[in-house]
C-alpha cells in the first residue's frame, strides 16, 4: 500500500511488474474471493494463477486475455460503471483511477505473471563490491535523481552505533577514545570494540526474545512464573560467540534430538516450551493442546518464514499459497514433545519436563549433603525404631495427655505490641474482629473475640521487627507457637503485607530481660518451601528464615519453637518476642499473628492448636497391626521428636535439610523438551479442536515449498535443518529484513512478519537478496551486521533535510539516516548508563525493578505483591527485567515493549503522555537523575556550567548550546532559590532510591542539580537515536 | 510500521484533498501533536450514542440467579439433565461429571410497566426495568475465563487483537484533552471467586499503544506515576517540563524534525494530566444524597465508587470507560455468593443508570452490564454453578437502546440460546452502530487482513435499537 503511494510520487514506470505493480492490488481487493482458498471462491474464477485466470468461463468469457485488455473480463469489469463492478461496492474495496490504468497497461503488455518474489530461490551471491548495500542503495537512489546525505558528524555517529549494536550511549572514554583516533579504519575499530563487547550480545537477544516470545511468567490465568531465564542467557552466549545461525536453529527447534546432546543444547530446547500455559482448573485439555501447538506454528513460521501460516488453521491461506494442511503438518513437526493442556503450576508436576544447572562445586555439595543427610535420617529413623518398640508405655501416656489436654497449645493474651520500623500493631483479646479465610475455595466470614489475635496495619516497611510482651503466668514452658493467620485483605497470599511469600527471619525471645535459646523449629505445611525451612528462623542468620511461598489450602500457618531447656516463670514474669522480618524480600511480614506456648514435650505445630496431629491420634487408637503405613510413620516421627534422647540428632537433620534447601534454591532450573511417542495429528476442520473428522497428517514443510527427502517420520530435526538449508528461500531473507529495520527503523520489505502476498515488496529486492546470500554463506549474523553499519547509508546524516522529507516522508529510499525513539529497555539503560547507576552483569537470574504498589491486584491464584530486587539488581539493564506476560513492568509497556505472549517482530515506537510521566516521576527514573546529579557535583567540575556540560555530554554525546545552556542555568537558578527556601522538599528528592545522599553538597545545591539532571534525561534527543 | 495504518488513510485523505507540505509532517505529528479526532471522522451512520460504560460482572454471572427465570429448571431440580441438549458440547469442571439440573436458588417478580422479570437480588435494578434491555440469548465460544474476557473484549482469542475500548478510540477519538479517551477500572468482591484479569484485556493490540486502555487505580496513584515526585513541588514541575520543552524546541529550531513538537506537546498533556486527574478523583464536590444513592464511599474501591466515577469521566469526554467487577464465578455456593454480589452491584448500577438519566447524558451513553458467560444450569458440587458459554444474559440501557424491553431468550432449562442468539460478535456490531461506526469498515490491515472488532462476522441487532 505504501509503496503505491510511492509511485504517486514518480515518473511512470516503463513496463508494469507483476510483482511490483500487479500482485499488491490483487491481493488487496481481489484474492480473497478469486485467490488459494477453495472454501470462499466465488464464479470458480481463480486470479493467482496464470493458466487459471487465462481459462475462458462457460459462457467463452476469458478473465484475462493477454494483450487485449478490450476483451478482458477484468478489465471491463474494474472499469464498469453499474453493478457490476469489481470489486462489488459492498467490499468498500475501491480501484483507484491509477491502479485501474495500471491493470490494464498490465493486460497490454501481455499480462505476465511473477513468481511471489520471496519464494523464489536466493540468488548465488555475487562478489562484486567491497560492500554492495551502498551500491544497491544509490543505484536506486541516481534513479530516483536523489543523493545520499553526507556522513553523519562523528559524535552522532558514535552515539549512534553504539546505542544501535549495544543499546547503551558511549561512555566518554569510548567517545573520546573514537574522536581523538585519526587513522583511516577509526570507525571500523570503534565498531569492532562494540561488536566484541557482551552488550553486543545483550541487544541483539532482546531482539530474539521478542521473536521467541520470551517471559518469565506463564501468561494464562495466575500467570505464575515458571523456570526459564537459562534459555535467556543460552540466547545470550549464543550471540556474543556469534553462533552460526543454522546451529542456532537447530538447537532451539532440536536440541534435545542432537545425538549425544549437551546441556547447552537441552537448555536450548526451552525454545519449544515458551508458549502461554494455563493451570486454570476445568479447562479442556484437547483445547489447550491446540492452542499451544498452534502457537509453536505461528511462531515458527513468523520467525524463520516470514509468513502468516497461523491463517491456515481453519481454512486455505486466503492470499498465500499456504493450504490448510500445511498448518497441521507444521504441527505435526512438534507433535512428539511431551506435554500436557493443563500445566500445572504448583507442585512436584509443576511446568513439566525440567532440568537442574547447577555448578560443578554446587552439585558437589549436593550429593555430599544428600548423603548426610540420607545418613543422618537412617540413623535417626533406626534409633526411634529400637526405642519406641521397647516403649509401649509411651503409646499410653500420649493419649492419656492428650485426653487431658496437655499437648494443647495455650494461646496468649499480650500486654503490648510494637514495631521497629512504623507498622502499627493492634491487640485485640476481647473485642471482636472480623476476619475473612477460605475453607477449599469459599471465603468465610468470622466475627468473633480476637482471643490475642495482633493485627498490623499503617505503614507498611520493607523490613520490620514486631516486639510483644506476654505475661504467660506461672508454669514450665517447652515451646513457644507462632500461630500466622490468613485475612482477605492481605495481599500476598492473604498472609503477608506484601512480597510474593512470608518470611520470618528470626524468632527471640526473653525473659525478664535474659535471652532464652531455641534449639529445634518444626511446621507443618502442604508445600513447604526448601529455602524457607523452619530451623532457619532459629538459625540466628538474619538473611535465612521460616515461611512460604505456596501454603495451599492452609487458612493459617504454625510455627512451633522448642526451647533448648524448659523455661520456668513466676506469676507476673515477662516474656518478651521478637518476629524479626529482615530479609532481602520487601514487606514479607506477617499480617495477623497469635502467641501460644506449651507445656508439654512436644507439642504438633497445628492450626486447630490441639497439639497432636489427626495422623498421630488416629494411630494411637488403633492396634498396632491395624495401623496404615502413613500412620506407622506419623507415629515414629512424632516418637522422635517428643523424645529428648533423640533430639540432637533431630536437630542435626533439620540443619541439613535446611543448608541443602537452600542450597537446591540456588541452582537453576529450566524447563527443556522432552520427546515422546508423536502424539497423532489431524487436520481440524476449521480448527475446531471439537472436531476429530479431519485426516492424519505427517510432518511436512509446506507444499509448494518442495518436500523433505526422508523415507522415516520427519522430525524437529527435519525441520531445522530444512528451514536453514540452501533450498529454503525465506529464512535467510526474513532474518537479513530484521536486521535492516534493527539500523535504519524499517525493514527493506516493512512488513517483518510477512513477506507473502500481503507483506511489501522491497525497496531494494536485489539488495535484500544480496544480503540473504551473504547471510548463507556461513550463517554469521555478525558479518551481516558488521557489512551494514559499515556502510556509508548507515553512516549517512540522519537530518531531516526538507526536501528530501517531502519527496519520501518514511525515508525509505534511504538518501539520509532515520531518527528513531529507542526500545523501552534502552530507554531505562540510557538513564542508568549516563547517572551512573547501571550495574552490568552478564546473564543471570530475572530481576525486579521498583514497581508501583499494588500493581498485580488484578492477579489471582495466588493473590501476590511485588517484591523489588535489592542492591545491584535494582540497576540491571532492560533485558534482564521480569517479564511478567499479563501485567509488564510499567515503565516497559508504557515505552512499547511487547508482552511476549505472541512473537512480535516489529515493536511499535509510540510518543503518549504516559512516556512523559514515566521518565519525570517514575522513581528510577528518578534516582537516576539524583545519580547523575551526585556525578555532576563529583566529577563534573567546579562551576555549574562545566557541569552541565559535563551531563549533557553524557547524555547526547556533544557540548550543549547557548540556549540549552541557558535554559538549564534558569531552572538551576530558580530551583535552588525554592530549595534553599524548603530544605525539607531539597532532602526529600535527594533522598530517592537506595543509596545515601551526597554529603559534601548542600541538601539544596544537589536537590536543584538533581532537576537539572532530570530535565536532561528528560530531552527528547536522550531517548532518540539520530 | 503496521500499527501506523491508520493515519496512512488519514495521509491518504490528506494527499486526496490535496494539501500541499504534508510530507514535512512525521507519523507522530499525525498521531500525537493534537487531539486524535479519530478514523471515523464523519461517522459512517447517524450516533446513537457518545460513550460506553461497560459495568463489565468478571468471572461469569449466573444468569438463571439475576436476568432468565426458568420455572422448568425448578421442576427438574435434581433430574438429570437431557443428554439431547448436552451431549457433545463443551464442558469446563464438570467434565466426566454426572449431569443433574439444579433449580433457581432465588426467586423472580416482574418489574415495571414493562413486565420485565428480575430476580428478587436486584430490586434496585428491578427500580429501573423501564430503561432496560434484557438481552437474554447471549452466546460465546470460550469456556475458560482467559480466552472468554479475551473474546468479549476483542472479538477474537488471537492475542493482539486491540480491545474495544481501543477501537472506538481509534475510530473515534475522544472529548479529553486532559485525561485518557478509553479507561479501565476494577474492584473486587467479598465473596472472593477472584479471577485474575490480565491488562491485555484493555490493550490496543495492533493499534499504536495511544489507544489502549488506562487503568485506574484504587491504591496509589489513580494513574501511574500521577504524582510528583517526592520533594518536587507543583511549580518545581511546571519549571521542569518547561525546561524540557524549552531544550526540545532549541533542537526544533535547529533540526526542524516535527517529531520533537509531537515530544514537546506530550509534555504538555502530561502535566494537564497530572492537574485534572486529582480532580477526577476527588469526590468532595459529591453531595451526600448521590454518595448514598450509589453507595458508595470514595477511596474504597468498591464497585459503587467505580460507578460514580464513571460517571464522572463520562462527565469529563472519556469515550469507553469499563469497569471490572470481578468475583462472579460461581462454581460453589451460587445461591450464597449470587446474594453477595447483588448486595454490591444492585444499588450502584442502578444508581449509575438513574443519576445518568437525571443529567440528561443517558441519552447518549451506552450502559452495559454482563460477564464473559453464564452459568451452567445443570449443578456443580450440589450447590454451584458451572461456566456456560451456550446461553446467558446481558443488561444493556440508554443512548438508542429501547428501553423496557427483552430480547431472545433460552430454551426451557436456560441451557442453550434458542430465539434472536445473540453473539459476541452482534453485540460488538450493535456498539459500533450506536456510536456511529459500521462495524465492517472500521478495520486495520495486519497479515492481509482486514482486522476488524467483529472478525468476518457480526449482525447488528436492530429489534432492541429505539
Amino acid at each position: 500500500m505504501h509503496w503505491t503511494l510511492l509511485l504517486l510520487t514518480l515518473p511512470a514506470l516503463a513496463e508494469v511488474s507483476f510483482n511490483r505493480d500487479i500482485r499488491p492490488i490483487m491481493a488487496d481487493t481481489c484474492f480473497r474471493c478469486h485467490g488459494p482458498d477453495k472454501s470462499s471462491r466465488m464464479a470458480d474464477l481463480r486470479l493467482d494463477i496464470r493458466e487459471e485466470a487465462l481459462k475462458p468461463n462457460k459462457a467463452g468469457v476469458a478473465p484475462i486475455v493477454p494483450g487485449e485488455p478490450a476483451k478482458s473480463a477484468i478489465v471491463q469489469r474494474v472499469f464498469a460503471s453499474d453493478a457490476r463492478i469489481m470489486p462489488p461496492k459492498f467490499a468498500h474495496k475501491d480501484l483507484t483511477g491509477t491502479q485501474k490504468q495500471t491493470i490494464r497497461q498490465w493486460v497490454a503488455e501481455g499480462a505476465k505473471y511473477e513468481e511471489h518474489w520471496s519464494y523464489l530461490p536466493v540468488p548465488p551471491r555475487n562478489p562484486a563490491a567491497r560492500n554492495s548495500v551502498d551500491t544497491f542503495i544509490q543505484a536506486r537512489l541516481a534513479r530516483e535523481k536523489l543523493r545520499p546525505s553526507p556522513e553523519a558528524g562523528l559524535r552522532t555517529l558514535a552515539r549512534r552505533a553504539s546505542l544501535d549494536l549495544t543499546g547503551l550511549p558511549p561512555s566518554t572514554e569510548q567517545l573520546n577514545a573514537f574522536l581523538n583516533d585519526k587513522t583511516p579504519n577509526a570507525y571500523e575499530k570503534y565498531v569492532e570494540k562494540l561488536l566484541a563487547s557482551p552488550a553486543y550480545a545483550e541487544k541483539q537477544t532482546l531482539h530474539w526474545l521478542d521473536a521467541v516470545r520470551y517471559a518469565d511468567t506463564a501468561g494464562f490465568h495466575g500467570d505464575n512464573p515458571f523456570p526459564i531465564w537459562p534459555y535467556r542467557d543460552y540466547v545470550l552466549r549464543s550471540f556474543r560467540d556469534n553462533k552460526p545461525f543454522d546451529q542456532f536453529t537447530r538447537e532451539q527447534l532440536a536440541g534435545d534430538l542432537l545425538p549425544n546432546a549437551t546441556e547447552e543444547q537441552k537448555v536450548a530446547s526451552a525454545f519449544n516450551r515458551l508458549s502461554r500455559m494455563s493451570a486454570e482448573g476445568g479447562l479442556q485439555p484437547k483445547e489447550y493442546l491446540a492452542k499451544y501447538a498452534a502457537d509453536r506454528v505461528r511462531t515458527v513460521s513468523a520467525t524463520w518464514l516470514g509468513s502468516t501460516l497461523g491463517c491456515a488453521e481453519c481454512h486455505d491461506h486466503k492470499f498465500d499459497p499456504f493450504a490448510s494442511k500445511d498448518f497441521y503438518s507444521m504441527k505435526a513437526f512438534f507433535a512428539d514433545i511431551l506435554e500436557t493442556g493443563l500445566v500445572p503450576d504448583r507442585g512436584a508436576k509443576a511446568w513439566g519436563a525440567q532440568m537442574d544447572l547447577p555448578t560443578a562445586d554446587q552439585q558437589r555439595r549436593r550429593e555430599q549433603l544428600s548423603w548426610q543427610l540420607s545418613e543422618a535420617r537412617r540413623e535417626f529413623d533406626a534409633e526411634a525404631q529400637i526405642l519406641h518398640g521397647a516403649d509401649e508405655q509411651w503409646e499410653k501416656e500420649t493419649l492419656k495427655r492428650n485426653e487431658a489436654g496437655e499437648f494443647k497449645w495455650q494461646l496468649q493474651r499480650p500486654l503490648s505490641a510494637e514495631s521497629v520500623n512504623g507498622a502499627r500493631l493492634r491487640i485485640y483479646n476481647d473485642q471482636p474482629i472480623e476476619t475473612n479465610y477460605y475453607v477449599g475455595a469459599t471465603l468465610m466470614t468470622d466475627r468473633t473475640p480476637g482471643n490475642g489475635l495482633v493485627v498490623a496495619e499503617g505503614p507498611n516497611p520493607d523490613n520490620e521487627t514486631y516486639i510483644v510482651r506476654i505475661q504467660p503466668g506461672a508454669g514450665v514452658w517447652t515451646a513457644l507457637g507462632v500461630e500466622v493467620v490468613q485475612d482477605e485483605s492481605l495481599p500476598s497470599h492473604r498472609l503477608a503485607r506484601g512480597s510474593d511469600r512470608l518470611v520470618v527471619t528470626e524468632v527471640e525471645a526473653e525473659l525478664d530481660g535474659r535471652k532464652t535459646a531455641f534449639v529445634m523449629a518444626t511446621a507443618s505445611l502442604t508445600f513447604p518451601s526448601a529455602d524457607l525451612h523452619p530451623s532457619m528462623a532459629i538459625d540466628g542468620n538474619p538473611k535465612t528464615g521460616w515461611g512460604v511461598s505456596d501454603p495451599g489450602n492452609n487458612n493459617s500457618l504454625f510455627l512451633a519453637l522448642r526451647f533448648s531447656e524448659p523455661l520456668k516463670t513466676e506469676a507476673g514474669a515477662t516474656l518478651t518476642i521478637r518476629l524479626r522480618h529482615d530479609s532481602d524480600d520487601r514487606r514479607a511480614t506477617i499480617g495477623r499473628f497469635r502467641l501460644a506456648l506449651s507445656s508439654a514435650r512436644y507439642s504438633w505445630p497445628d492450626q486447630k492448636l490441639t497439639g497432636l496431629s489427626p495422623a498421630v491420634l488416629a494411630a494411637l487408637k488403633v492396634s498396632e497391626e491395624k495401623r496404615t503405613e502413613p500412620q506407622r510413620r506419623a507415629l515414629a516421627e512424632y516418637y522422635a521428636f517428643s523424645n529428648s534422647h533423640l533430639q540432637s540428632q533431630a536437630v542435626r537433620i533439620a540443619r541439613l535439610e535446611a543448608e541443602l534447601g537452600l542450597l537446591e534454591a540456588t541452582i537453576p532450573r529450566v524447563v527443556i523438551t522432552k520427546s515422546t511417542v508423536p502424539a497423532e495429528t489431524r487436520v481440524l476442520p476449521r480448527g475446531n479442536w471439537m472436531d476429530g473428522s479431519g485426516a492424519i497428517v505427517d510432518p511436512a514443510i509446506p507444499g509448494f515449498l518442495g518436500k523433505l527427502s526422508t523415507d522415516r517420520q520427519a522430525t524437529r530435526l527435519d525441520l531445522a535443518e530444512w528451514l536453514t538449508s540452501r533450498d529454503n528461500p525465506l529464512t535467510a531473507r526474513v532474518f537479513v529484513n530484521r536486521l535492516w529495520r534493527q539500523f535504519f527503523g524499517a525493514g527493506l520489505s516493512k512488513v517483518l512478519d510477512d513477506l507473502g502476498s500481503q507483506g511489501e515488496m522491497p525497496t531494494h529486492p536485489e539488495l535484500l537478496d544480496w544480503l540473504a546470500a551473504e547471510f548463507m554463506r556461513n550463517w554469521d549474523v555478525k558479518h551481516v551486521i558488521r557489512t551494514i553499519v559499515t556502510s556509508h547509508t548507515y553512516r549517512q546524516s540522519s537530518d531531516p533535510v526538507p526536501s528530501l522529507v517531502e519527496r519520501d516522508p518514511d525515508n525509505r529510499l534511504l538518501a539520509r539516516q532515520s531518527r528513531l525513539r529507542v526500545e523501552a529497555e534502552t530507554v531505562r539503560d540510557i538513564a542508568l548508563a549516563v547517572s551512573g547507576l547501571l550495574k552490568p552483569r552478564f546473564g543471570g537470574p530475572s530481576v525486579r525493578p521498583y514497581q508501583p504498589e499494588g500493581y498485580l491486584g488484578a492477579l489471582n491464584f495466588p493473590k501476590r505483591e511485588y517484591s523489588a530486587s535489592r542492591g545491584d539488581d535494582l540497576y540491571r539493564r532492560g533485558l534482564y527485567t521480569f517479564w511478567q506476560r499479563t501485567f509488564l513492568l510499567p515503565s516497559m509497556q508504557v515505552f512499547d515493549a511487547p508482552s511476549r505472549e505472541e512473537c512480535t517482530v516489529n515493536r511499535s515506537s509510540s510518543d503518549t503522555p504516559l512516556q512523559a510521566l514515566t521518565l519525570l516521576n517514575d522513581p528510577i527514573f528518578v534516582e537516576a537523575a539524583r545519580g547523575l546529579a551526585q556525578n555532576m557535583i563529583q566529577s563534573g567540575g567546579a562551576t555549574l556550567a562545566q557541569r552541565i556540560g559535563w551531563a549533557f555530554h553524557r547524555a547526547v554525546s556533544r557540548a550543549p548550546s547557548v540556549e540549552e545552556r541557558k535554559a538549564l542555568t534558569d531552572l538551576y537558578s530558580t530551583n535552588l532559590a525554592r530549595y534553599k527556601a524548603d530544605e525539607a522538599a531539597a532532602r526529600e528528592l535527594i533522598s530517592a532510591g537506595e543509596a545515601p545522599p551526597l554529603s559534601s553538597a548542600s541538601p539544596a545545591e544537589l536537590a536543584a542539580t538533581t532537576t537539572v539532571a532530570r530535565a536532561i534525561l528528560n530531552m527528547h534527543e536522550t531517548i532518540t537515536r539520530n | 510500521m503496521r500499527p501506523s495504518h491508520g493515519i496512512e488513510i488519514h495521509r491518504r485523505t490528506f494527499l486526496d484533498r490535496g494539501i500541499a507540505g504534508l510530507g514535512l509532517l512525521g507519523l507522530n505529528s499525525l498521531l500525537g501533536a493534537e487531539r486524535w479526532r479519530g478514523v471515523v471522522n464523519p461517522p459512517h451512520l447517524k450516533p446513537r450514542a457518545k460513550r460506553v460504560i461497560f459495568l463489565y460482572q468478571a468471572g461469569g454471572p449466573s444468569h438463571l440467579e439475576t436476568f432468565d427465570f426458568k420455572p422448568k429448571l425448578a421442576e427438574m431440580h435434581g433430574k438429570p439433565m437431557p443428554e439431547s441438549m448436552t451431549k457433545g458440547q463443551q464442558i469446563a469442571q464438570l467434565q466426566g461429571r454426572p449431569l443433574v439440573c439444579f433449580g433457581p436458588q432465588h426467586s423472580f417478580k416482574t418489574y415495571g410497566q414493562s413486565g420485565q422479570q428480575i430476580c428478587d437480588l436486584f430490586p434496585h435494578i428491578g427500580g429501573i426495568a423501564d430503561e432496560l434491555c434484557i438481552v437474554r440469548s447471549m452466546h460465546t465460544e470460550q469456556i475458560n475465563h482467559d480466552p472468554a474476557h479475551t473474546l468479549m473484549n476483542t472479538g477474537s482469542i488471537i492475542t493482539g487483537r486491540p480491545s474495544m475500548g481501543s477501537w472506538l478510540l481509534y475510530g473515534l477519538g475522544a472529548d479529553t484533552e486532559d485525561l485518557p479517551g478509553f479507561v479501565v477500572l476494577t474492584s473486587a468482591g467479598k465473596g472472593g471467586q477472584m479471577q485474575p484479569i490480565a491488562a491485555r484485556q484493555w490493550s490496543a493490540g495492533i493499534l499504536p499503544s495511544r489507544f489502549q486502555g488506562v487503568k485506574l487505580n484504587s491504591i496509589g496513584d489513580p494513574v501511574l506515576h500521577i504524582q510528583n515526585p517526592p520533594g518536587i513541588s507543583k511549580d518545581i514541575q511546571r519549571d521542569s517540563i518547561d525546561a524540557v520543552n524549552r531544550l526540545n524546541r532549541a533542537q526544533h529550531g535547529v533540526l526542524k524534525d516535527p517529531e520533537i513538537l509531537t515530544r514537546v506537546a506530550q509534555y504538555e498533556m502530561a502535566f494537564r494530566m497530572q492537574a485534572s486527574v486529582p480532580g477526577l478523583v476527588d469526590m468532595s464536590d459529591e453531595p451526600k444524597h448521590v454518595l448514598e444513592a450509589y453507595g458508595a464511599q470514595p477511596g474504597d474501591g468498591s464497585f459503587a465508587s467505580n460507578c460514580l466515577l464513571a460517571r464522572r469521566l463520562a462527565e469529563r469526554g472519556v469515550r469507553f470507560i469499563q469497569l471490572y467487577h470481578r468475583d462472579w464465578d460461581h462454581h460453589g455456593a451460587v445461591k450464597q455468593n449470587v446474594a453477595l454480589k447483588a448486595q454490591e452491584v444492585d444499588q450502584p448500577t442502578a444508581a449509575l443508570i438513574r443519576d445518568l438519566k437525571q443529567r440528561g447524558m443517558l441519552e447518549d451513553t451506552l450502559v452495559v452490564w454482563g460477564g464473559e458467560f453464564g452459568r451452567t444450569p445443570m449443578s456443580q458440587g450440589g450447590d454451584g454453578r458451572d461456566h456456560h458459554i451456550k446461553g446467558f444474559s446481558f443488561l444493556l440501557a440508554g443512548g438508542g437502546i429501547k428501553g423496557g424491553m427483552s430480547h431472545g431468550a433460552t430454551d426451557d432449562l436456560g441451557y442453550a440460546a434458542v430465539e434472536d442468539a445473540v453473539s459476541v460478535n452482534d453485540f460488538h456490531a450493535t456498539l459500533l452502530y450506536l456510536l456511529g461506526i459500521d462495524h465492517e469498515r472500521l478495520s486495520v490491515k495486519f497479515q492481509g487482513l482486514d482486522v476488524r472488532l467483529t472478525g468476518i462476522a457480526g449482525r447488528v441487532v436492530r429489534d432492541i435499537l429505539s
